[in-house]
């Protein structure tokens, strides 16, 4: 073991987990960029090296990424990498009332925590956990994804109805494209650019960062909140204090994190909503969940990152990647010869274990290099002026959308998306349990379609749904965190809690006719939406349109509840809109055209003009000439640096 | 003096020569593989990677482009740079089932295949701890237990569906086929107990080893990798596909493109270090390069394919 470890340590493995890490957290930061990509941009590297030196790199990319996820997730609203949704939750509201600081540095120990336990997990129970995780069947799958979408009835505390509503919708959008386990074209309407779906994490952004541009512009307020003037260092001292709160928290979601990493094709956005969801209903602290309680962000960073190990159990011990970004460090290996499962603990045992002490190395790295970077990325947020963030970051969403598959029409769909997002978010629909439902779909889908193959072919379909003990746990579990948030009412209803005031039923105000009659409309498009998909599920062959019709029919009829309970309460949930329309409509209407203007100007250009145009409507202060050019030109030097940098650094193929 | 004149036009003739042939590669050549990474189509290119750079002193960057099921990068194909600085994967059964599904943005005909360089054999597994132990004892199981062998494969349509569909109708038998999303999950499937055995690859008999057991490889001939293994042939039923893996480049290259890219490829399977590596992954050569036995292949494979299709009702 000794050996191993020496061998880990040897100083160029040193140096590249240092770099891995660095260069992974940055990557993992811009959304759009995801841990795979940061994984596979490397594999020509790792030819010229041994394949132990290969591993620890492709392991501290990977691992500095999941934990870069945070920064955005916490100062823009925008997670930076799918496993990174849960942490907007409490890290944007944290982040709004001054506390950005303290939530990247949490953000960061909780990462390094969770990273050890997984990577602890992969060095003394990678066998036995490899063989548990088999136990999962579809079945499993698909109550995993329904207990990931239980969260809903706690993310939508404004109106549970819309809450499903907004699921129902992310659920049916996960179904456009051709269907993973039928091979059916749906729901494209003969459009080219929906042949390939949805891309998750370019939705991901559209409904995360657009609306949080448009409500940029609209007003001239600060992003973030200034509390305590300015920076105050990494405060890790209340840090700590945050940390030793939650330590049941952060070894349970630890745990969570590890077990969930182990399931073949689960993946760290499961995790962390897992984690999370258990984290809230056992919380405790000042805040409220969802409302910027620390323990959200410990939740879920500890998770994801925990995953990185976890994932790593069922690439070594069975050679089946457990997550994306395993599956292309499998190739990596392959390439150089050395066949991960069964036959690598036997042949080549002392690759696996420098590799495993090489995470660790890595994830320890991870503490200063991940300070040192999150306090950056906060000054940068936190002191840039408006006039400058939002150019910056409209363009990241353009060309962080674009890397994903190098495709120019998901862009389209992005910005798309996200005036929908926007829109729904000012009537009542939480970006949330849309998103949930887009990400946990497919799994949803092929969990049950397949389930239901195989019962039908076993003649025992119930048994199958409900009688295999796994299930019935994660079926148990599902709805005790369902029923959780209505925690209060149960208990009115049953008569105990006399103290439990019902102010909230009976206060609440009656909206005028106006603001019943937008609610009515938007719930009529969700309507339409439903009836659109059963209209076009006729035409489906049976495998293909059993998921989105039962969905619809869900859809529809929660639809119905809610248009009957808006007419007998007369009570609307929403956003107020601030602040000036001209300004907000701007955003998109500016990032469209450069879309537009790609194919005639180029990237690059178009890229700039998108920074420039975008400086007029997010321009709240009045510069001084010199003040304007310096304004215009870092934005155009910024620009023009990632681009050059996605192109030659990234190899991403601009068009 | 005559003499001189007739060396130099002649060298002037050879030169011009040596300079098209140089033509290729005239500088970095994208490699696009229209799945994500990590998949077999992602290996086999890396794999290829190094013997094009030892070969031409050229870049071979590989980038993906996934979404519908290679349906995205195949019908934005025609629209790339044809000069030969552009290549891109493709794979059968894909490109000739999937157009007749529905309205996927490409047909068959407008994908300028120019050479197919491997395939990965179609395979029947079971657990290492199975009862079963033969591709006989399979049938009988079936026969007793109509739609009670299942089957996990990798996508529907797809080689391992194909193959499922074609050998049930060989063998007489009625199995049920459940379609994951792609090789890794069928194998956990498999390894988990959930299925009886898998359609699977060559490819996973490799990478599991002793935890599974092959009955039979749809091949031509036994795998050099398992020798022990018989082919569907020896058995009795005549079987022999899988997926397989190309290149195309854009329609309009000139006819010079698309030979010196076949050549370039088929110089790369040439290497026998090269055929070792894929050999040893599980993979298997094929060598089916640009002109007329590519025109033969396709019409070989399309008769094979669309039966079978057509009857399982995949497509109409």
């Amino acid at each position: 073991m000794l050996d191993f470890m020496a061998n880990a340590i040897s100083p160029f493995n040193l140096l590249l987990a240092l770099l891995g890490v660095a260069a992974g957290t940055i990557i993992g930061s811009i959304p759009g960029l995801t841990a795979t990509m940061a994984v596979a941009v490397l594999v020509p590297l790792t030819f010229t090296m041994s394949p132990d030196s290969a591993l620890i790199l492709m392991g501290a990319i990977y691992t500095g990424a999941i934990y870069g996820g945070a920064y955005a997730a916490i100062l823009l609203n925008t997670p930076g990498t799918p496993s990174a949704i849960a942490t907007t939750f409490d890290g944007y509201p944290m982040a709004k009332r001054g506390d950005g600081d303290l939530a990247v540095t949490i953000a960061c120990l909780s990462s390094v925590i969770g990273g050890l336990v997984g990577a602890l997990a992969l060095l003394f129970l990678a066998p036995p956990l490899a063989r548990a995780a088999l136990a999962f069947g579809p079945v499993e799958y698909f109550w995993l994804a329904v207990f990931g979408l239980s969260l809903i009835a706690a993310l939508s505390t404004g109106d549970f109805l819309k809450g499903l509503i907004g699921a129902c919708f992310g659920l049916l959008i996960s179904t456009i494209g051709v269907s993973e386990t039928s091979a059916e074209v749906r729901f494209t309407f003969g459009s080219r650019v929906l042949l390939g779906g949805v891309e998750t994490v370019s939705a991901l952004i559209g409904l995360y960062c657009i609306p949080v541009l448009i409500d940029l512009v609209a007003t001239p307020d600060r992003h973030l909140d200034e509390a305590g003037g300015g920076l105050r260092g990494f405060r890790l001292r209340e840090a700590a204090r945050a940390m030793l709160q939650n330590g049941v928290n952060v070894l349970r979601s630890s745990v969570i994190g590890t077990m969930v990493g182990a399931l073949p094709g689960a993946g760290g956005s499961i995790a962390g909503l897992v984690a999370y969801s258990e984290a809230r209903r056992n919380g405790r602290g000042a805040e409220r969940y969802g409302e910027g309680n620390p323990g959200g962000i410990v939740a879920t960073e500890s998770a994801n990152n925990a995953t990185v190990g976890g994932g790593f159990i069922p690439t070594l011990v069975l050679g089946i990647p457990g997550t994306p970004p395993d599956a292309v460090i499998l190739g990596a290996l392959l390439v150089q010869g050395v066949r991960t499962g069964p036959t690598l603990f036997q042949g080549s045992a002392d690759i696996v274990y420098t590799f495993i002490f090489g995470l660790l190395l890595a994830t320890v790295l991870m503490l200063p290099v991940g300070l040192l970077i999150g306090r950056f990325a906060y000054g940068a947020i936190l002191k840039a002026p408006k006039a400058a963030l939002v150019p910056v970051v409209a363009f990241m969403t353009v060309i962080g959308t674009f890397a994903i598959r190098n495709n120019v029409s998901d862009i389209y769909v992005m910005i798309v998306l996200g005036v929908i997002g926007w829109l729904a978010a000012k009537r009542g629909f939480g970006a949330s349990p849309i998103v949930l439902g887009l990400i946990l779909g497919s799994i949803a889908e092929q969990g049950f379609v397949q389930s239901w193959t195989i019962g039908s072919a076993i003649g025992n379909l119930w048994g199958q749904f409900f009688g295999r003990p796994i299930s019935l746990v994660i079926i148990a579990l599902t709805i005790l965190s369902f029923l959780y948030p209505f925690w209060p009412q149960i208990r009115r209803i049953a008569g105990r809690g006399d103290d439990a005031t019902p102010a909230e039923a009976v206060d609440r105000p009656r909206a005028g006719a106006r603001m019943v009659g937008w609610d009515l409309l938007s719930l009529a498009a969700f309507g339409a939406v439903a009836g659109l998909v059963l209209v076009q599920s006729a035409t489906l062959n049976a495998e293909a349109a059993v998921f989105p019709r039962t969905i619809a029919t869900v859809m529809a009829v929660v639809v119905a509840a809610s248009v009957a309970k808006l007419l007998l309460t007369r009570h609307v949930t929403g956003e107020p809109v601030r602040g000036s329309l001209v300004r907000s409509a701007a955003v998109p209407v500016a990032m469209l055209l450069a879309v537009a203007a790609i194919p005639l100007v180029g990237f690059a250009v178009a890229a700039a003009l998108l920074g420039l145009l975008l400086i007029v409507p997010a321009q709240h202060e009045s510069f001084s000439r010199r003040g304007s050019a310096i304004l215009a030109g870092s934005v155009l030097a910024v620009i023009l640096g990632a681009v050059v940098l996605f192109d030659s650094g990234l190899n991403v193929p601009l068009p | 003096m005559r003499r001189t004149i007739l060396t130099h036009v002649a060298a002037a003739i050879l030169a011009v020569g040596a300079a098209q042939a140089q033509d290729f590669p005239s500088g970095s050549v994208d490699y696009i593989i229209p799945f994500g990474p990590g998949g077999e189509s992602d290996i086999t290119a890396r794999l290829q990677q190094p013997y094009f750079q030892d070969l031409y002193g050229e870049q071979l960057v590989v980038s993906y482009q996934p979404g519908g099921g290679g349906a995205v990068g195949w019908a934005q194909l025609n629209g790339m740079a044809e000069d030969g600085t552009v290549i891109m994967g493709i794979n059968l059964p894909h490109i000739i089932v999937k157009p007749k599904q529905g309205n996927v943005g490409f047909e068959t005909e407008d994908l300028a295949a120019v050479y197919w360089f491997h395939y990965t054999p179609d395979a029947i597994l079971v657990r290492a701890d199975s009862e079963i132990e033969t591709l006989d004892q399979l049938i009988e199981q079936a026969k007793a237990n109509p739609r009670q062998v299942i089957f996990s494969g990798s996508g529907k349509g797809s080689a391992n569906h194909l193959a499922q569909l074609q050998f049930d109708e060989m063998a007489d038998i009625e199995t049920t086929y459940v379609a994951f999303d792609g090789t890794g999950s069928a194998v956990t499937a498999l390894l988990g107990g959930q299925v009886t055995a898998e359609w699977g690859y060559t490819t996973v008999g490799s990478g599991q080893g002793d935890e599974v057991r092959m009955l039979a490889v749809a091949m031509e001939e036994r795998h050099p990798a398992f020798p022990d293994v018989p082919t569907f042939k020896e058995l009795g039923y005549d079987l022999v596909s899988g997926a397989y893996r190309g290149i195309a480049v854009p329609e309009g290259a000139s006819e010079d493109v698309k030979r010196q890219v076949s050549d370039a490829i088929a110089a790369i399977n040439a290497d026998p270090k090269f055929q070792q590596k894929m050999i040893d992954g599980g993979f298997a050569m094929s060598d089916v390069p640009y002109g007329e036995e590519m025109d033969a292949f396709m019409a070989e494979k399309a008769e094979e394919y669309l039966p079978a299709a057509r009857e399982a009702g995949i497509i109409e």
